[in-house]
């Protein structure tokens, strides 16, 4: 009796490895990298991107703490002042005055020529362009005097392409992008000019003209209300 | 009773913590093969049951079943047939048909049980 315990536990023994050793094999399916060298350098190179964006970012918010540390002697109101100052700047809401560079959209000479009549710019081509130029550092976007905030809708309203909710006018009209330098200002001159956005405006019939760098434009403010909905003011202690 | 337990949770968490595999090609056989032995124990546990339980019988019918189910799973793959098919199916009735004698006659052995209590503060 014994030993037939003996064998039948060695049995039950077997059956439990042999269960596990299934139970292992079908249950971890090894996923295996299979990126080679120069994706992970791709990857890697974003990460350091991203690093050296935070670290500036760090610095300008160490620089900011140093100000108010300085100025909180003399008057902690000046330097509120010229934060709040700079994060108007940075939402839009006030003129920018800068380098930069300006595009016309006009209608094409082949549309003219045939008499097709002039359509506005679609909203989804208009998009298009944005796009493109936000891959590029710019400050400031101004599509037929309408600055660009990060709130802004283009859309089309009852078939006009619209703003800022204000229709844009049939071409010509004049697009202008704000630069922090006048080196960034070509790099994206170069870089329109290399796109193939060009194209995509002659299938709608329209040429967009890419003007040379300037180093002084004039981009107005946003000058609508800007709804907010979820920040509110906090209570006086 | 509880030392053939020990021998399964003693294998299962051996298996277990020593993270073994198996190549994946050979993924079928051992599926049959632990069909096959699972077979074998319910067998036995029947037998044992119906006090006809040989030692030999079923030490050599464990081997015997697992590598017949693995042999014919084999031949299967290299013969276009699949074969294993067949193993699955008549391991997979005679599991069933033990494992449900095995219930008869525990529960008929439960009733009796019963009965005997029942019968014996009578007395």
């Amino acid at each position: 009796m014994n030993r037939a315990q003996l064998r039948f536990t060695i049995i039950l023994l077997i059956i439990g490895l042999m269960v596990s050793i299934q139970f292992n094999t079908i249950k971890t399916p090894q996923s295996r990298d299979t990126r080679d060298v120069w994706e992970i350098r791709r990857e890697l190179s974003k990460e350091m991107q991203l690093h050296s964006e935070l670290l500036k970012e760090i610095r300008s918010a160490n620089e900011t703490l140093g100000k108010y540390e300085n100025i909180q002697s003399e008057s902690p109101e000046e330097a509120l002042r010229e934060t709040v100052m700079n994060l108007r700047e940075a939402a839009g809401l006030t003129e920018f005055t800068g380098p930069g560079l300006v595009m016309v959209i006009r209608p094409s000479i082949e549309s003219m020529a045939t008499g097709a009549g002039i359509a506005t710019i679609s909203p989804e081509l208009l998009n298009r362009l944005l796009n493109e130029i936000n891959r590029y550092r710019n400050q400031a976007v101004g599509i037929d005097e309408r600055r660009l905030i990060p709130f802004s809708a283009i859309r089309d309203i009852n078939g006009e392409t619209t703003v800022n909710g204000l229709p844009v006018r049939t071409p010509p009209f004049e697009i202008k992008v704000g630069t922090g330098t006048m080196e960034e200002a070509r790099q994206l001159y170069n870089a329109l000019h290399a796109s193939n956005i060009a194209d995509d405006f002659f299938i709608d019939n329209l040429t967009l003209d890419i003007k040379e760098p300037v180093s002084q434009l004039n981009i107005p403010a946003y000058d609508q209300p800007i709804e907010n909905k979820f920040l509110f003011e906090a209570e006086k202690e | 009773m509880w030392l053939p337990l020990l021998g399964l949770i003693l294998g299962l968490s051996f298996g277990l913590l020593t993270d073994m595999r198996i190549p994946a090609q050979y993924e079928n056989y051992l599926s049959i093969a632990v069909l096959a032995a699972l077979d074998t124990l319910f067998g036995g546990i029947r037998a044992h049951l119906q006090n006809v339980y040989d030692d030999k019988v079923f030490v050599s019918g464990f081997f015997f079943n697992i590598a017949l189910a693995a042999g014919l799973a084999f031949l299967g793959v290299h013969l276009g047939i699949d074969l294993y098919l067949a193993a699955i199916f008549a391991f997979g009735v005679r599991l069933f048909q033990n494992i449900a004698v095995i219930r008869r006659i525990l529960l008929s052995k439960w009733d009796e049980r019963k009965k005997e209590k029942k019968e014996s503060p009578q007395k």
